[in-house]
């Protein structure tokens, strides 16, 4: 019983090394070795030796250093070369402004907006979305002048769309701030 | 460390170093027109003093050889007992396999003529 745990100790550490190659390739892996270890404890078996799965796990070499050798491929020209590194250091740099800026950006924009929702519901009269010049421009917010009541556009209705708009930015904005963190 | 431990771990360098070079040629070679999981090719290995390598060496090299499509594995169960990997050689590995046959062979015919050559007199030209 206690060579079984010592080999399921092993191929749990080799496993846990090899989670850089696909789920399907490592299981591959992990099955082969475990279908030669069992058999190479069997044939100690059959041929009237102790068993001794250390003996065969130190062929293997440490699960750390046995895993490397699979994944070597896929570290192989990876590193990019010594140089390179401000050129990292630049890129996540720029990667930390854009990501503040980002957030301050989408975020105001919401704000903005929820409160222009309620600007509408108190003052009415001086909050709306306007058309002007035929289409040509737009005006949305306070005007201390406001267009005729007949230019506005949306009318009551811009509370529940500013609501809504503020919500789809805020979420549009954590999507992109969440994508701008992974890259990081 | 006398002057024998040193030579002797010169030799022991030389050997490993010699071990891993024509490891491949070997490990085709010994899947030349034959099938063999890996216990079985390792214990193949084993069985030459020259060869001897381990689990750990050898089975990331057929992951290689096979990425590389060198060789084909197929995984076999026979009746009751345990799945197994068994390799063989593909077309390419055919090919490869003669390609590194004609350097070995090369390579030795070249160390053996300089070894049937001893100094002081000048070399023959070869194949005259």
């Amino acid at each position: 019983m206690e060579q079984r745990d010592l080999i399921y100790k092993y191929l749990k550490e080799l496993e846990r090394y090899l989670a850089r190659l696909e789920k399907a390739q490592a299981q591959e892996v992990l099955k082969e070795i475990e279908s030669h270890i069992f058999d190479a404890l069997e044939q100690q078996q059959s041929s009237d030796q102790v068993e001794d799965a250390s003996t065969i796990l130190r062929g293997f070499g440490e699960p750390r250093q046995l895993a490397f050798a699979y994944v070597a491929h896929i570290t192989d020209g990876a590193p990019p070369p010594a140089g390179f590194k401000a050129i990292q250091k630049v890129k996540q740099g720029v990667t930390a402004t854009l990501f503040y800026a980002m957030a301050v950006f989408g975020f105001s924009i919401a704000v903005a907006l929820i409160f222009v929702a309620g600007a509408e519901v108190f003052m009415p009269d001086s909050v709306g979305v306007w058309s002007a010049g035929n289409g040509n421009s737009m005006a949305i917010g306070f005007l201390a002048k406001p267009y005729p009541a007949e230019q506005e556009l949306l009318g009551a209705w811009l509370t529940p769309v500013a609501v809504v708009a503020a919500l789809l930015v805020s979420l549009l904005t954590r999507q992109v701030l969440r994508q701008l963190k992974h890259q990081r | 460390m006398t002057t024998e431990e040193k030579e002797e771990k010169i030799q022991e360098k030389w050997e490993v170093q010699l071990r891993k070079g024509t490891l491949e040629l070997v490990i085709l070679a010994a899947l030349q027109h034959r099938t063999l999981y890996g216990l079985e090719l390792l214990k193949l290995l084993q069985s030459f003093k020259s060869a001897a390598i381990t689990e750990g060496t050898l089975y990331p090299l057929l992951d290689r050889l096979k990425r590389e499509g060198i060789v084909d594995a197929q995984w076999v169960q026979d009746g009751d007992t345990r799945p197994r990997k068994y390799y063989s050689l593909t077309a390419t590995g055919h090919h490869k396999l003669a390609d590194l046959v004609t350097l070995w062979r090369q390579s030795v015919l070249d160390i053996e003529f300089l070894l049937a050559h001893p100094g002081p007199a000048i070399l023959p030209v070869q194949g005259e």
